[in-house]
């Protein structure tokens, strides 16, 4: 999509993650709770999380585990924090 | 994209220094999050005391932040040193900025009486949110010899090793914010 609209892909992540940011914030400040708003918020956090690491470590070029270290690392506290708020829900 | 290495960016040695500090990070939150499942009424009542609009401002400062950084490495693989100097500068700015605001929040809170010891919640917050903090200072460090370097002319399009690799370390700093931001602030 980037490459239609002529920008840089950093950009465009750039973009991406301020928005989902606010979104973010937005869901806080909106005083939305529980397991849903929980997990979502989560989700995303973990989805911007693996752009940065992907568009912003440069990882997307990289092939092997090395490629991957990022996602595996977001995967561990994520599944983590999941479980611990579904246990609390 | 092809994937053409099989190495990330920088020095192989900072990665395996960013795995090391991500695993201290990841039970951190873990911890916390099992912590909150016992007393949850606490951390939600807690949570609300946060100033939730000074850490977007600190989370939108840290991605712009980060967005500089790879707007530098992209400039030397240019072969723009003076651009590439500019965004270093402008990075190392962000990252004052949340010092600023975040000094701002601690004495806000101490004003009010809260520390660590008021509270599990703040207990995690304060040691959380400072770790973090000094994380910031340590790369804003590498960020300032980056630009240094930049400066004399050390990096060049075919070898930039040194920029990578304080770029690398910079971006860890922005993605732990990413995580703690919403687990601290939003989630409950």
């Amino acid at each position: 999509m980037y490459k239609a609209i002529g920008i840089r892909p950093c950009t465009f992540v750039y973009i991406l993650l301020m928005v989902l940011t606010v979104f973010t914030w937005y869901v806080g400040v909106s005083g939305y709770g529980g397991l849903t708003f929980a997990l979502l918020v989560l989700g995303l956090s973990l989805l911007k999380g693996h752009l940065i690491g992907d568009y912003y470590m440069g990882l997307k070029a990289v092939s092997g585990l090395w490629g991957w270290v990022i996602v595996i690392w977001l995967l561990l506290p994520g599944s983590l924090i999941a479980i611990a708020f579904y246990s609390a829900s | 994209m092809m994937k053409n290495r099989n190495t990330p960016p920088g020095d192989l040695a900072i990665w395996i220094f960013i795995m090391a500090e991500l695993t201290v990070f990841a039970i951190f939150f873990a911890v916390y999050a099992f912590t909150r499942a016992n007393n949850v009424e606490l951390f939600n009542e807690s949570q609300l005391t946060l100033d939730r609009n000074l850490a977007l401002i600190n989370t939108l400062t840290l991605i712009t932040s980060s967005y500089f950084v790879v707007r530098a490495v992209a400039a030397i693989r240019e072969n723009n040193t003076k651009h590439c100097f500019n965004w270093i500068i402008a990075a190392l700015f962000m990252g004052l900025l949340f010092l600023v605001v975040k000094s701002y929040e601690y004495n806000h809170h101490y004003s009010q009486g809260i520390n660590l010891r008021t509270n599990k919640f703040y207990m995690f917050y304060f040691s959380l949110t400072f770790f973090h903090f000094m994380h910031v200072i340590m790369g804003m460090v590498i960020l300032a010899a980056n630009a240094v370097k930049t400066k004399a002319g050390n990096y060049t399009p075919e070898n930039h090793i040194g920029l990578e690799t304080g770029a690398s370390y910079w971006h860890m700093v922005d993605m732990v914010w990413i995580i703690l931001f919403p687990l601290i602030y939003v989630m409950r």
